[in-house]
């Protein structure tokens, strides 16, 4: 393992030294994956480029419809900050269950995003909050959603010389709530065999208005289920209702069998976890009205 | 690859060592400037033993560059406490015999430290300390005295150093 450090203070050149790199260079953030994939020789980058000395990557704004989530926000600042209270708890929830308290103090939300991993923790909230990614690069800035960012394990559509350098996150409906669901084999320090984000709106007259289901851990990336989605829109949220989203997400989520779980285990799980997860959101409602 | 000066502030002293880049803070702890106290073990930043505290904040030192440690002010177990004024959480873990080989017990404390810190005139439940120290394993599974010591500490008045 031997490689050299580059320590930019602005994006633009953190932006130039990754193009002149090319394929040879990776940025550097909490270092929590990085690091351990290259003492692992899964990974050989010949330069890395901290971001850690760039203002303005951390840090969260809040403007009218959405918030911005800087690239660098570690997982306990989102655990921390009580802007995540309310309808954005799904992604404390998240945020809260990823490693210990020394991951969770350097690992950051646009490594998790640019990691890819299927199992990421905080994919299905930002999936479920309809998240947007901002990548600056050498050919300017653009945006785009979090479902079109994520091509596969690992995968995203971020090109070498792109930043991820924030996540917007449009703020949800007044009667909307979110819940965030993990399951592992210990409660900590765990990679998830399921995770399930949820969001519900509901209208006035008590059907809802606004379904999002994300999963984890059961695709080639985190993905939101729309055949569950469609499925409960306009209707009531009884208990059976919310059963059947269950039972069609599992139905057509595509989980494989690892070390961690088998495929039939994980659908079982989504099935129980999805209604679990809306049943949350309505309880979450009906105590933010009184 | 030509070394690199860095001046590292640790324990409250700065200390000028030369680094490769892709040096862990961990190796120039231990075996640039024989602070061994931290320990070594997982280098996968699975078993805690190597927490030290960056900004006051738990962290893995197997998994962090020196090189990113510049400026910033890091605290070891060599810091925590010395014999005749020791740390509350020190003297918690003598109290309850907390320590059993030993090996995890610098990374209990700083990880400790830490979330006493963040939780300042918190009385933890054990449940939350068992949560706090999730990252630290102990391999002789001494879990109970652990956590007691933790709570315990969290009661007590530090005692002025």
């Amino acid at each position: 393992m031997a490689f050299q450090v580059h320590q930019p203070e602005t994006v633009e050149e953190a932006i130039r030294l990754a193009g002149e790199f090319g394929p040879d260079a990776g940025f550097l953030a909490g270092g929590t994956d990085l690091i351990i994939q290259i003492n692992r020789k899964r990974c050989a980058p010949r330069h890395l480029i901290a971001l850690g000395g760039i203002d303005g990557l951390s840090g969260i704004e809040l403007h009218t419809h959405e918030i911005a989530l800087g690239a660098l926000t570690t997982h306990k600042t989102i655990e921390q900050s009580p802007i995540f209270e309310g309808p954005l708890a799904a992604l404390t929830e998240a945020a809260c269950v990823v490693g210990g308290h020394q991951i969770r103090n350097v690992a950051t939300i646009g490594g998790n995003v640019v990691n890819a991993s299927p199992a990421a923790d905080l994919l299905p909230p930002l999936l479920a909050l309809d998240a947007s990614v901002v990548l600056v690069g050498g050919r300017g800035t653009r945006r785009l959603s979090i479902a079109e960012f994520l091509r596969g394990p690992g995968i995203t559509d971020r090109s070498d010389d792109e930043l991820l350098v924030s996540l917007a996150l449009a703020r949800p409906p007044r009667r909307a709530a979110t819940a965030f669901i993990k399951t592992g084999r210990r409660r900590a320090m765990e990679i998830a065999i399921v995770c399930v984000a949820t969001l519900l709106e509901l209208d006035d007259a008590g059907s809802c208005r606004t379904v999002r289901i994300a999963l984890g851990a059961v695709g080639p990336t985190a993905m939101r289920m729309p055949e569950a989605e469609h499925a409960l829109l306009g209707c009531e949220p009884t208990q059976a209702a919310l059963r059947e989203a269950g039972r069609i997400a599992a139905a057509c989520c595509a989980p494989i069998s690892d070390v961690r779980a088998s495929a039939d285990y994980r659908r079982m799980l989504v099935q129980a976890l999805v209604p679990r997860a809306l049943a949350r959101c309505l309880q979450r409602i009906e105590v933010s009205r009184q | 690859m030509n070394k690199l000066p860095l001046l590292l502030r640790i324990n409250g002293e700065m200390h000028d060592v030369l680094v490769e880049q892709y040096w862990s803070l961990l190796h120039v702890l231990r075996d640039v400037l024989g602070l061994t106290g931290t320990k070594e073990n997982c280098l996968e930043a699975e078993c805690g033993v190597c927490t030290v505290l960056l900004d006051g904040k738990a962290v893995n030192s197997c998994i962090l560059l020196a090189v990113q440690c510049r400026g910033r002010d890091i605290l070891t177990v060599e810091g925590l406490g010395r014999p005749g004024n020791l740390h509350k959480l020190q003297q918690a873990f003598i109290d309850y015999g907390a320590a059993q080989c030993g090996y995890c017990t610098p990374g209990m404390l700083l990880v400790a430290k830490s979330w006493l810190d963040e939780h300042p005139g918190v009385v933890p439940e054990p449940d939350a300390v068992r949560e706090a120290i999730a990252g630290t394993l102990c391999r002789c599974t001494g879990y109970q005295k652990i956590v007691d010591a933790i709570c315990s500490a969290a009661a007590r008045v530090q005692e002025p150093g």
